[in-house]
Formats: C-alpha cells, sequence, structure tokens
C-alpha cells in the first residue's frame, strides 16, 4: 500500500472538524441503543468504528444520515453537526443525504446498467448535458478504481458484477454526487480478501478529498487505514482518539479487553 | 414384548405409507382422466377455423373468434386496471405500510376477496353499473374480472416487494431520491419479474372466469369489438354451448375448452419459471 | 381512514411524492371500498326480498316464479350439503396426498408432481364442470343410480338417500365434481403448510427412531394443527362459492332435495342460471339476497381460514 509520509496523528483539532455528534441518544421504540454518545470526525480523515456486535456502531452511523428516518418509531436525541449545521433539525433530508454518501455491508447496485448505477444520484439533483455526465461517471468510476475493468461495458447490468467490483461501483455512486462525508457500513465484510485489500486501497485513496468514516468488525482493517478510532461498546463511546494511540495504549480496560480478544 | 411393539409399529407405519399414496394415486388418476378427457374430445376440434370464424347457427359449421376476441379485449382491460390497481396498492402495503394497523385490516380483506365466490362479484358489477347504467357491456365485464385479477396482484406485489433487500431501498435514500423515486426506479425495477409474474397469475385466472361475466358482458353470438356493447367471452361461450343439444355446439365447447385450459396452463408454467428466476437472482 | 394517510417521517416531501404515496393509499382505499361495495350492493339489492318474506325466506323451500314467492332453503341446504360431502371426499385425498409428497416421495419425483398438483389447481373450474356433465354423470348413472334403483325397494330407508331420477345429475355428483376440483387446491396449499415446519425439528424425531406414521402424527401435525383447520376453511370456501363446476351436474331443482341422488340448487347455480332470465324484480331481488346470503356464508369461512393461517405463517 502506498503509504504517504508519516505524520502524526493527534486528537481531532476542532477547527478541522467537518462532522460531530454530542450527546447522541437513539431510540429503536422503547429500546435504547446509543447513550449520549459523543464523536468528531475531522476532514479529510478515515474515522473507524468498531466494537463488538450489537455495540451501536452501525446505528451511529445510520443516525448521522438519518436514513433511520425512513422506519417509523426510529429516533435520535441530542445533536449532530454537520459543518456546524444540526442535522437532526434540517427537513430537508434529500438534500443532507446527497452531502453524506453511504455504502452497505452487502452490495447494493441498483437494477440497472453501470453507467446509470453512477448516475443515478447525479441525476436526482439536475439533469446533465451527455458529455457532462459522461465526465462524471468516468471521474467516480476511476476514484472507485473500478474504472479500468469496466470502462468497456457500462451499459451492461451492474447486477453482473463481481462482490468487490459491485462494491466499488456503490462507492463510485456514492462518489458521484461528491457528498462532503461517506459512511461505510462494514463495507468489505462480504468481500473476499483480494477484494478487501483493493476497496482499503481506494479508501486510502479517496481522503484526498472526502471524509470518511467507517463500521469495521475487522480490528485490522482500522488500524491499517484509520487515522481515528472509535471503541463503542453498549451503545456508549468508551474511547475515541487516534488509531495508533488506541490501538497500542487503550486508556479503558474495555477497550484493551477487547482488542485482546477478551470479549466480542 | 418389544418385538410385536416393533412389528405393530412398523405395520402400522406401511399402511399409513401405503393410503398416502393411495390416495396419491386416486387424485392423480382422477386429474389425469379428467384432461384425458379435455384433450381428446377437444383436440379435434382444434384448427384455424376455431380463430377464423365466428359461432355458427345450430347445426352448422363455425368457430369461436368472436369468443377468444371478447375473452382477449376483456381480459386485457381488466387485467391492466388490476396491475395498476394491485401494484399501487401492494406497494402501499409493503412500502408505505408495514406493521400499521390499517395495513393488518387491507390485507386481510385482500385475503377474503382473493377467494370470494366470483359470481358475488358479477352481482355486485351487475348492481354496480350494468343495473344502472343500462345494459350489459364488455366494459362492465372488464370491471368484473379486474375485481377478481386484483387481489392476486396485490398479494403477489407485497410479497415479492417484501422479497427485496432494505439495504436497497436505504441505498437510492442514501444518495437523496425521495421515497417514491426509490419505489418507482429501483425497487420495482428489482422486482419486476416477480411483478411479471403476479399479472401472468392474475391473468390466467381470469382467462378461466365464467361466472363474474354471466351478468356484466352477458354474451354475444355475433363478432364485437366494442366494449360498450355486450360482449362474447370464451367461458359464457363454452357454459352455453357445453348445455346445449347440439353436437356440433358440444364439440366446439370442448375445443374451447382445451383452448381455455391449455393457455392457463402456458401463462401458469410461464409465470413458474419467471418466478424462479426472480427468486434466483 | 386517516391512517391510511399520514406520514411515517417528518419528511419535507416534493408533490411528486407525496402524489405517488398518495396513488398507493388511495389504490389500497378502492381494494377495501370494494369488499364494502360487495356486502352493500347485494344488500341493497336483495332488500325488496327479505322485505317481502321476512326471515321466512331463510326456512322456506318454495320457490316459484309464477307465484312470485321465494324461499332460499332449498339452495342453501344445496349449498351446505355439497360442499361437505365434497370436503369429505377431498380432505383424506388431500391431506394423503400432501403427506406423501412432503414425507415419502422420492426426491426426483416429488418437485414435478409437486407442481402438476399446483397447476391443476389453477385449471378454470368449467373444465370440471362439463367433465362432470359429460363423463361422470352418465357413468354414474348407469353404474352406480340405475342398479340401487333397481333394488331398493321403493319406501325403505335407502329411499333417504338414493331415490331420485337416475340421470347422473344430483346433489352426490355434484358434491364429487366439487371434491374433484377442490382436491389439488387443497393438497397443494396443505402442502406448502406442512414444508413450514422446520425440517430440523422432523429430522431430530427421525433421529430418535421415529416411524415417518409417528413423525407425521406427533410432529408435523401439532405443529401446524391451526394451519391445517385454516386450509379446510379454504376448501370450504371454494366448495361453498364455485358456481361453474356445479351448474353444469346439479339438476337445478329448487324444492328441498329429498336424496342424496335427487336434483338440487346451490345458492351460486340458482343465480347463475336464472339471473339473466328472472321474471321480476321480486325474483331478481330474491336472487340477489340469495349471493348475501353466500356472501356472509363464505366471508365467515374465509375470515376464519385466513385468521387461522396467518398466526401459523406469520
Amino acid at each position: 500500500m502506498p503509504m504517504t509520509a508519516p505524520e502524526l496523528i493527534t486528537e481531532p483539532d476542532p477547527a478541522k472538524v467537518v462532522l460531530e455528534t454530542r450527546g447522541l441518544d437513539f431510540f429503536y421504540g422503547e429500546t435504547q441503543a446509543l447513550f449520549g454518545v459523543d464523536l468528531a470526525v475531522e476532514r479529510n480523515r478515515i474515522t473507524a468504528l468498531i466494537g463488538p456486535s450489537g455495540c451501536g456502531k452501525s446505528t451511529l452511523l445510520r443516525a448521522i444520515n438519518r436514513i433511520y428516518a425512513l422506519y417509523p418509531g426510529q429516533r435520535a436525541e441530542g445533536t449532530i453537526r454537520l459543518d456546524g449545521e444540526d442535522i437532526l433539525a434540517t427537513t430537508h433530508l434529500s438534500a443532507l443525504r446527497a452531502r453524506i454518501g453511504m455504502v452497505f455491508q452487502k452490495p447494493t447496485p441498483f437494477p440497472m446498467s453501470i453507467y446509470d448505477n453512477v448516475a443515478f444520484g447525479v441525476r436526482l439533483a439536475d439533469k446533465k448535458p451527455k458529455a457532462e455526465m459522461d465526465g462524471i461517471v468516468e471521474h467516480a468510476l476511476r476514484r472507485a478504481a473500478l474504472w479500468d475493468e469496466v470502462k468497456d461495458q457500462l451499459a451492461k447490468s451492474g447486477l453482473g458484477l463481481s462482490g468487490g467490483q459491485q462494491q466499488r461501483l456503490c462507492v463510485a455512486r456514492g462518489l458521484a454526487v461528491s457528498p462532503q462525508v461517506l459512511l461505510l457500513d462494514e463495507p468489505a465484510s462480504a468481500l473476499d480478501p483480494i477484494s478487501t485489500a483493493k476497496l482499503e486501497q481506494t479508501l486510502f485513496e479517496l481522503k484526498r478529498d472526502v471524509t470518511i468514516v467507517m463500521v469495521t468488525h475487522n480490528l485490522q482493517q482500522a488500524s491499517r487505514i484509520s487515522d481515528h478510532t472509535g471503541f463503542l461498546y453498549l451503545g456508549r463511546m468508551v474511547e475515541f482518539g487516534p488509531t495508533d494511540a488506541l490501538f497500542s495504549k487503550p486508556r479503558s480496560t474495555q477497550t484493551r479487553d477487547y482488542l485482546t480478544g477478551r470479549f466480542g | 414384548m418389544t418385538g410385536s411393539r416393533a412389528m405393530r409399529r412398523r405395520l402400522a407405519n406401511w399402511l399409513f405409507v401405503g393410503l398416502c399414496g393411495l390416495a396419491t394415486a386416486i387424485a392423480l388418476g382422477l386429474l389425469v382422466a379428467i384432461l384425458w378427457t379435455l384433450v381428446s374430445r377437444g383436440i379435434s376440434g382444434l384448427g384455424l377455423v376455431l380463430f377464423t370464424l365466428d359461432q355458427p347457427a345450430p347445426g352448422s359449421h363455425g368457430g369461436l373468434r368472436n369468443a377468444i376476441v371478447g375473452s382477449l379485449i376483456m381480459c386485457g382491460m381488466g387485467m391492466a386496471a388490476a396491475l395498476v390497481i394491485g401494484i399501487l396498492a401492494g406497494t402501499w402495503l409493503a412500502e408505505y405500510a408495514p406493521g400499521t394497523r390499517a395495513a393488518t385490516v387491507v390485507r386481510f380483506l385482500n385475503d377474503v376477496l382473493l377467494s370470494a365466490p366470483s359470481i358475488l362479484i358479477g352481482l355486485f358489477v351487475y348492481e354496480l353499473l350494468v343495473a344502472p347504467f343500462g345494459g350489459f357491456s364488455g366494459y362492465a365485464g372488464a370491471v368484473a374480472l379486474a375485481f377478481v385479477a386484483t387481489p392476486i396482484v396485490v398479494r403477489t406485489t407485497e410479497d415479492i416487494l417484501l422479497l427485496q433487500p432494505a439495504a436497497l431501498r436505504e441505498a437510492g435514500m442514501a444518495l437523496g431520491a425521495g421515497r417514491a423515486l426509490v419505489i418507482r426506479r429501483i425497487v420495482w425495477r428489482a422486482a419486476r419479474t416477480g411483478l411479471l409474474t403476479g399479472g401472468l397469475l392474475g391473468f390466467a385466472r381470469i382467462s378461466g372466469e365464467t361466472a363474474p361475466l354471466l351478468f356484466t358482458s352477458l354474451g354475444n353470438q355475433f363478432f364485437n369489438a366494442d366494449p360498450s356493447q355486450p360482449m362474447a367471452s370464451l367461458p359464457t361461450t363454452i357454459f352455453q354451448f357445453a348445455l346445449s343439444a347440439y353436437d356440433e355446439w358440444q364439440s366446439l365447447a370442448w375445443a374451447g375448452a382445451l383452448l381455455i385450459a391449455a393457455a392457463v396452463l402456458v401463462v401458469n408454467i410461464v409465470g413458474r419459471i419467471l418466478a424462479r428466476e426472480s427468486h434466483s437472482l | 381512514m386517516a391512517s391510511l394517510f399520514a406520514s411515517a417521517g417528518a419528511e419535507r416531501q416534493k408533490p411528486s411524492e407525496a402524489l405517488f404515496r398518495f396513488a398507493c393509499a388511495a389504490a389500497a382505499t378502492l381494494l377495501m371500498t370494494a369488499l364494502a361495495g360487495i356486502v352493500v350492493s347485494l344488500a341493497i339489492g336483495g332488500w325488496p326480498a327479505f322485505r317481502a318474506f321476512g326471515p321466512a325466506f331463510l326456512f322456506t323451500a318454495t320457490w316459484n316464479p309464477v307465484t312470485e314467492v321465494y324461499g332460499a332453503a332449498g339452495p342453501i341446504v344445496g349449498t351446505l350439503l355439497t360442499a361437505s360431502i365434497a370436503l369429505g371426499f377431498a380432505l383424506p385425498l388431500a391431506l394423503g396426498v400432501a403427506i406423501f409428497l412432503v414425507e415419502f416421495c422420492p426426491a426426483p419425483l416429488a418437485a414435478p408432481l409437486a407442481v402438476a398438483i399446483e397447476l391443476l389447481a389453477g385449471i378454470p373450474s368449467i373444465v370440471y364442470g362439463m367433465w362432470g356433465l359429460f363423463v361422470l354423470a352418465p357413468w354414474f348413472a348407469e353404474h352406480v343410480q340405475l342398479p340401487i334403483a333397481l333394488s331398493t325397494v321403493p319406501g325403505s330407508w335407502a329411499d333417504a338417500f338414493f331415490s331420485g331420477t337416475p340421470n347422473g345429475a344430483n346433489i352426490f355428483t355434484a358434491a364429487l365434481v366439487l371434491a374433484v376440483m377442490i382436491l389439488p387446491y387443497m393438497a397443494a396449499v396443505f402442502r406448502e403448510l406442512f414444508l413450514t415446519v422446520p425440517p430440523q425439528v422432523r429430522e431430530a424425531a427421525y433421529g430418535l427412531g421415529c416411524t415417518p406414521l409417528e413423525v407425521v402424527r406427533s410432529i408435523t401435525i401439532p405443529s401446524v394443527r391451526r394451519g391445517m383447520i385454516g386450509v379446510i376453511m379454504l376448501g370450504l370456501g371454494r366448495a361453498l362459492g364455485e358456481t361453474m363446476a356445479v351448474t353444469f351436474i346439479i339438476g337445478n331443482a329448487h324444492a328441498m332435495p329429498r336424496s342424496l341422488f335427487d336434483g338440487g340448487a346451490t345458492i351460486a347455480s340458482t343465480i347463475a342460471n336464472e339471473f339473466t332470465e328472472a321474471t321480476g324484480a321480486l325474483h331478481e331481488a330474491s336472487l340477489v339476497a340469495l349471493g348475501l346470503i353466500l356472501f356472509l356464508m363464505t366471508f365467515g369461512v374465509l375470515a376464519l381460514a385466513r385468521t387461522l393461517l396467518r398466526t401459523d405463517d406469520r
């Protein structure tokens, strides 16, 4: 993996924070799944969320773009700010979601051509001339490191791609609308090791122009590519900090136990 | 003692297996007998004439063109209406209302309507359209058939939409698309073979329906492609011919019955193949 | 009805979004209205008959278009009789077929047989009716009715079952046709129901040394008992309301049937035969009133069926 010059990652610098949650509570009906979660995501960094199954890491992700609002009975309380704007207060959900891309655990190619998949989100906003759209699609596919593999079959169905390609197609689809933040929910869990490596490299290169928050159950993956890591347990943010520090010198005993495999 | 008990268990079991096998043999035998009757009596009447000539006067030669055309027109119109209403209502059940009380009620009533006697649907449409608007018509027949087919489409639509992964919808919404757009552009598209299957099953069902047409489209001994007039249909013509005393009419009835049964079988089989493909995707 | 249109989230919607949602809800509403419309239209259309004859409409068996006196008891009894006899024949056979397909049938044969049964369930009922008219009725008249008529003493107890014109068109043969018609349907639904029993549970029982009979009796059937009653009700509902399979062969006599081998009528066959030729307003109203009675009968049975089936499969 082509690493850039090592840089010292510190606690998130308030001046560079693009996305933050404060005292975030989340409820599935009567059941509370998140308790006062604080998170600060720095611009152009990869922030990883780790923790055992059911700890709330996916829930946190789903709160950030308010995808939970699809389901009656699910609600979030507290604050989530994107560039200082309160996400929980906005009623422009579509506009909000266009600014925050999301990639899911299993690849979710739409039942249409590769080209139309990538163009889908762009077309929602406005109708662009063909040439411009071609450029957007190519650029997105290139950034997702998929262009060389699919440039000759853009009209073919996205469902025909391999699992790893489908996942990168979903990344490209998310990138095409130029989001500020890209959320990834265990994006590599359904992929084989080679596809996973390729996806990780793609993400690593992407952080130059997009901020990434990813949930992973793979600790090595978190330590390999993330700059900051948050450890959630039982719906609480137990520890959050620079990835190196969290992995080498965890402050909390719960974090240490999880990292050394005593539970989870 | 244990020996005789084991023996008794074995005997009882063999008797049971034998009875179940016998039941299957009887059932299949009966159904084969019916199909055999249908084919052997209907095959001689199948021919080009069936499709090119209208129904004959008693004692003369003819075909079933007027009935076939009437059936196609009414089934086509009925199915079109059933697809629109059924897919929308099924979409409401699967996408907008899951878990609500209203959905439970609608689903329950739909299930009841699904197996309600079709002759009552005929009576209902008679009271609704025929009696007030002065007369039997192909439109009334099509409406009656639509009422028969809609619950089938609703049911298959809901089932097939619920099979689509939630992540697919979320992925669409996460790009900023509204719910309706996600449903129309992504979910329906992903489920299109399943939706088509529902349509085919509905079509197969209504193409053999007789009872709802008796007092709505009535029947027509002449060729008529104008749905505002009484219209012939295969099932009602078969009904009339089978009960007649004329040999020509009776053999036309068998040919028509074979035609319908074959069409229903083919449509059902195609629907099944499509359904299997959509489930394996 | 307000909840049909209630918005799930506080999302600000584009007009096209709201419009689509409204269209879906409207379609669902239309569906509910259809069922309500059936009841209301039958009640309104049948009202003159109920008003003219009162409760006697249900309990008298006179059906006379000339004197304009109508009583529904004949068709009601005919409907109940044919449906229950049909169920009596079809139920054990359908159960046997379903159990055979699920438990005993060699795997390569089971799938095609199951498909065949389901396809047969889709054959239009008019085909069954024609088979009854042209094949079953003549055979039955010659090989069953005639010998019995020749060998029974008039006035003996057997008359209660077997008296009637030996032409094969009677309550019993109509019930047989109905039985053959609902058989593949019930077998297919039974099979689906049995397949909902988790295979691990059955395998565990086989692992304990149970014979197939014991597995069926103590595992399969008890775990879907409610559903089985539901399937029986579905079959009954189908038999009660079937028109074409019956109309051909029941003999179309409106009097109270004197025996199983006597001609009769069901509600559906009466409506099918007479509605377009109804002689007067009261005749038509009486037929619609019959329809309302049939609706209430089948609605009760089907509602029960769906309630029982739903608790099993959801």
